[in-house]
């Protein structure tokens, strides 16, 4: 197992795109998260969530995340690799998960300096635009229960795309397929859940999406409201990884490679 | 010995020559791409998805709040609109001075000094204040079938910010010039009305000439007076205040052609008394109070004081004479479920180009073309036309059902309509969603080209074009509209089931599924990208080893 992770690693250590892909989810996350906290301002949105608008960035740097999940799988089947990996480590199940706890270290890696870098942002710069002590608003801080509930989560959030991403890829092998059908997961179902019309189904939607629901572990506000609970919520994200992951080392097992 | 010059001819096949015009090209192209079997699938799987989670969505978008309706006027997302010549549904609410005008005729006025009046209320925090006066404050001349709510007319005004315009049955405006005080002047020939201003009351342009067809022979003219709702949104556009305003204008030398009455003041669609407001100073008569939905001058003045004096009124009014623009628009959400399809069709087009350099295809291809510029350009052909196709198919077929379930759940005439293939806006929606899938697959492929990897490709152009969406509806306002207008999914105001009139000032929040641009410059805004992709793609594949 250990020979395992540590072939997995060097592979994608090797691989130049992986360097990228690495700054890409930190600079995307940050930078967005950035963004978004420079430009709220109180009045205008003194309802604001500050936490969660401070880790905005994550629903741009989970596509960085998801990109290097594809890469880790797709990349072996498009240049044949795969079969050399699978002489050299014959148990699927071991290659999986050396695969998956590669890919867990880099994201949780790459994800906890992304979330601390945004929630840095936010307290720096939200002060500035009126989420001050006087309109009701704490400097955001990451020893504060919720906020560190949020971004930890967050982190959870980003490993959790990457493992349910790596069983999509194990099971459909094509990079392009994969990439459409986890974009579909990240950015088209979101969209559909929010302005659908009916409020049964946005409640159903928020409720058992993987990213509405895994997302509610940003909420800091009003949390009683919320279709789903921090959480519960990530727990659902955490069933679709489980039957993603699940999906993909059966396809591994029973078709050849 | 003299040398003697000999011609020799070079060797020379005797094979036809070879031809590398570009409709070998494009034949080549469409071989390669019809004879993957997973491209196909995905051709037909794209069409698939935007047929079926359109009109699935259409099944699940029961209203809460149908329209309800007695005698023409309705109910509508909590407000009272009548229904217009036209049949769309339409504010008709104002405060209107006026008197009968039998047969042919013609009304004339200076209208000056139009000013708005603030609201004396509370602004919540956040919200912008209302401005001096509504850009689309009106005052000015109408004939109008009748008082009834939602009957033909046709009118010139000046308005708060947008100058002299005219404006009949409701969604139809035509800007005359751009000035602060104006003669006007309403000229009515049979069926036919014509608007005129002047800078003199002697010198006048004709702004614009109207059949109102079944206009009775006996109309209402007169002068008018209104001013819309003042709305502000903040947060992601969810919550919004509105406000009503009033404006006033100072009418003088009045003049009416066969005037036979005297002056009435009704306030138009008033629903409860004390909406209107008109200060008569024309006869002498002092102030005139109207608090019934129809009020007529006490004492009954002479009829043919007003011309006599070259009467002056000053009328004060709120509300607004304009189509009724509903806040939801169901088919544009339904139509998002066509986002699954176009995902599939930018992946194609990535994979059109990123498959060939996985498999060294592309020294093939360079090889039998050496004009590189052209290959992308016939598989960008090839591509568009089929995800052109696709996308037409797909949406031709959800449009018409979609529709129908979504009147089957309550979103029903007057206020939102039918669509078919045939009708403008359901043939823009399908179109532009064809046109939609055409150009997201070229810039798919142009960044295929570019980045040579066919997961970075998608992510790129999915990033540029759907993701926007999703951030537009959780970003604040101000930020989220200005994505909806720089980035290519601009494009999907092409989908939009309501149409949006730029006579009517209303908040357009992305979380209302508004797109800030109108669909073809939208559309144009998803062009210049592909265009500009493009060419990029071009001048990398020259640039570059294959």
């Amino acid at each position: 197992m250990r020979d395992a992770v540590h072939a997995e690693w060097t592979k994608l250590r090797t691989v130049p795109s992986s360097g990228w892909l690495l700054i890409a989810i930190i600079a995307l996350t940050v930078g967005a998260s950035a963004l978004v906290t420079s430009i709220v301002k109180c009045p205008g949105t003194c309802d604001a969530d500050t936490t969660k608008l401070s880790l905005t960035g994550i629903m741009l740097g989970q596509a960085a995340v998801a990109a290097i999940a594809v890469v880790v799988v797709t990349a072996e089947y498009g240049t044949g690799m795969i079969r050399v990996s699978l002489a050299a480590v014959p148990r699927r199940s071991v290659l999986l998960a050396a695969k998956a706890i590669v890919v867990t270290a880099v994201v949780l890696v790459a994800g906890t300096i992304s979330v601390l870098g945004s929630v840095l942002a936010g307290r720096i710069q939200l002060p500035g635009n009126g989420f001050t002590a006087a309109n009701g608003f704490a400097a955001l801080s990451i020893l504060h229960g919720p906020t560190l509930r949020a971004a930890a989560g967050s982190v959870l959030y980003l490993v959790l795309i990457g493992l349910f991403t790596l069983g999509i890829s194990t099971a459909l092998r094509d990079s392009g397929l994969t990439t459409a059908v986890v974009l579909g997961f990240l950015y088209v179902i979101p969209i559909i859940g929010d302005v659908v019309i009916s409020p049964l189904w946005q409640h159903r939607v928020e409720r058992w999406t993987p990213t509405d629901a895994g997302l509610a572990i940003q909420a800091t506000r009003n949390i009683a409201k919320l279709p789903i609970g921090p959480w519960p919520g990530l727990g659902v994200l955490a069933l679709w990884t489980t039957a993603a992951l699940a999906g993909g080392w059966l396809v591994l097992r029973l078709r050849d490679a | 010995m003299t040398m003697t010059p000999t011609t020799t001819s070079s060797y020379r096949s005797a094979e036809p020559a070879g031809r590398d015009g570009f409709g070998q090209l494009l034949r080549s192209e469409w071989t390669k791409l019809r004879t993957v079997r997973g491209w196909v699938i995905a051709l037909i799987l794209a069409a698939a998805l935007t047929a079926v989670i359109p009109i699935a969505l259409a099944g699940t978008a029961t209203s809460n709040d149908p329209v309800t309706c007695a005698h023409g006027i309705c109910q509508a997302e909590g407000q009272t609109v009548a229904t217009g010549p036209a049949g769309g549904a339409v504010i008709d609410n104002f405060d209107f001075v006026h008197q009968a005008l039998a047969g042919n005729g013609s009304i004339t006025a200076r209208v000056a000094d139009l000013h708005g009046s603030s609201p004396q209320q509370h602004i919540p925090p956040g919200f912008t204040r209302p401005p001096s006066i509504e850009p689309w404050a009106k005052a000015g001349l109408m004939i109008k079938a009748s008082t009834k709510p939602g009957a033909a007319y046709a009118a010139v005004m000046l308005t708060g910010n947008h100058g002299v315009r005219m404006q009949y049955d409701f969604t139809h405006d035509v800007a005359g010039s751009a000035v602060t005080a104006s003669w006007l002047r309403l000229t009515r020939s049979g069926d036919s009305i014509t608007g005129y201003e002047s800078g003199d009351g002697q010198h006048w342009t004709p702004i614009g000439s109207v059949v109102l067809a079944g206009l009775p022979a006996t109309a209402q003219a007169g002068m008018f007076v209104a001013s819309p709702e003042f709305q502000s949104a903040v947060g992601t556009g969810d919550s919004s205040f509105t406000s009503a305003t009033q404006a006033t204008a100072a009418f003088s030398r009045v003049a009416l052609t066969s005037s036979a009455s005297h002056w009435v003041a009704t306030s138009v669609g008033a629903q409860s008394p004390g909406a209107g407001n008109v200060n008569g100073n024309g006869n002498g008569n002092g102030q005139l109070n109207c608090n019934a939905v129809k009020c007529v001058k006490g004492p009954a003045s002479p009829k043919d004081s007003v011309r006599a004096a070259g009467g002056a009124f000053t009328v004060a009014g709120s509300g607004d004479i304009a189509p009724f623009e509903p806040i939801v628009d169901p088919l544009h959400v339904t139509f998002f479920g066509t986002l699954f399809g176009l995902i599939a069709l930018i992946a194609l087009g990535a994979l059109f180009v990123t498959a060939e350099y996985r498999r060294g295809m592309i020294r093939t291809t360079v090889t039998a073309s050496p004009r590189r510029g052209r290959i992308l350009v016939a598989k960008a052909l090839v591509i568009g036309v089929l995800a052109f196709v696709s996308g037409l198919i797909g949406a031709a077929i959800a449009l018409p059902i979609a529709s129908h379930k979504l009147v089957a759940n309550g979103w029903t005439p007057p206020v939102w309509q039918t669509l078919s293939l045939t009708s403008g806006i359901g043939l823009r929606v399908v179109l532009g969603t064809a046109a939609i899938a055409a150009v997201a697959a070229i810039l798919g492929l142009a960044a295929g080209a570019i980045f040579r990897r066919s997961s970075g490709a998608i992510m790129a152009t999915t990033g540029i074009v759907v993701v926007p969406v999703i951030l537009s509806v959780v970003l604040p306002l101000t930020t989220g509209t200005w994505l909806l207008r720089i980035t290519p999914a601009a494009a999907f105001s092409l989908q939009a089931g309501v149409p949006r009139y730029s006579q009517v000032s209303s908040v357009c929040a992305p979380y209302h599924s508004c797109f800030p641009l109108s669909p073809w410059s939208g559309f144009a805004v998803l062009c210049a990208w592909a265009a500009v992709a493009m060419a990029g793609a071009i001048y990398l594949l020259r640039r570059r080893d294959v």
